[in-house]
């Protein structure tokens, strides 16, 4: 019993470690695009606290597969985010 | 007709008088070449992310233009010379959002806050 506990155990932390783009689907997180909601805020390069989130401390954009973001609205982030740079506003 | 969304930064050390003349410049440009400025905006004085030509803080202005590609170019062919201005930038909307100033909410807000901390203090 002990043993198949410590597997157990071992096997969901792996899991949580292994987590990236070589893993099949089934362990990856579920979760729904946050700017295709209902009431989403407008992905807009005057928009800045929004912008804010979705880049690094270092400026960089995030990648989508952290911030699950869905494509179309990716494209429109990295957009917005490249014309608020241009107008030095992040 | 199309629609553009058109910011300019202008220097940190221009008056505010400058500042009227250049809006008036680029107002008058857009009228002359078939344009018509729907709306314009001043978003103030705000801090730059990154130096442009030694400048730390920059004089934000945003027009909102409905015209053609030729009131555009011209526009840009004339901001490009201009000595008192350090960025521009052009976008093409489908519609123009007349609504929604990201950038009054948030001196509002500060405002707010300011208020707020100044009656804490008090």
């Amino acid at each position: 019993m002990k043993k198949t506990n410590r597997n157990k155990k071992r096997s969901s932390q792996n899991n949580f470690a292994k987590l990236s783009i070589f893993q099949p689907q089934k362990y990856k997180f579920n979760k729904k695009c946050p700017l295709s909601e209902k009431g989403a805020p407008v992905v807009d390069y005057k928009n800045i606290r929004l912008l804010k989130k979705y880049i690094t401390e270092n400026g960089k954009i995030m990648p989508s597969r952290i911030t699950s973001v869905c494509q179309k609205k990716q494209r429109a982030l990295s957009l917005s985010i490249k014309r608020a740079r241009n107008l030095a506003l992040i | 007709m199309n629609f553009y969304e058109h910011t300019i930064i202008a220097r940190q050390d221009a008056s505010s008088g400058q500042l009227k003349q250049i809006q008036d410049k680029y107002a008058d440009l857009v009228i002359k070449h078939e344009g018509k400025v729907v709306k314009t905006e001043s978003w103030g004085l705000l801090n730059l992310a990154y130096l442009i030509k030694k400048n730390r803080k920059g004089n934000y202005i945003h027009f909102k233009i409905e015209g053609n590609g030729k009131t555009i170019s011209e526009l840009e062919k004339s901001e490009k010379i201009d000595k008192n201005l350090l960025r521009y930038l052009t976008v093409k909307v489908k519609k123009l959002d007349l609504k929604t100033n990201y950038f009054e909410k948030k001196s509002e807000e500060f405002k707010e806050k300011t208020n707020l901390s100044y009656e804490k203090n008090k």
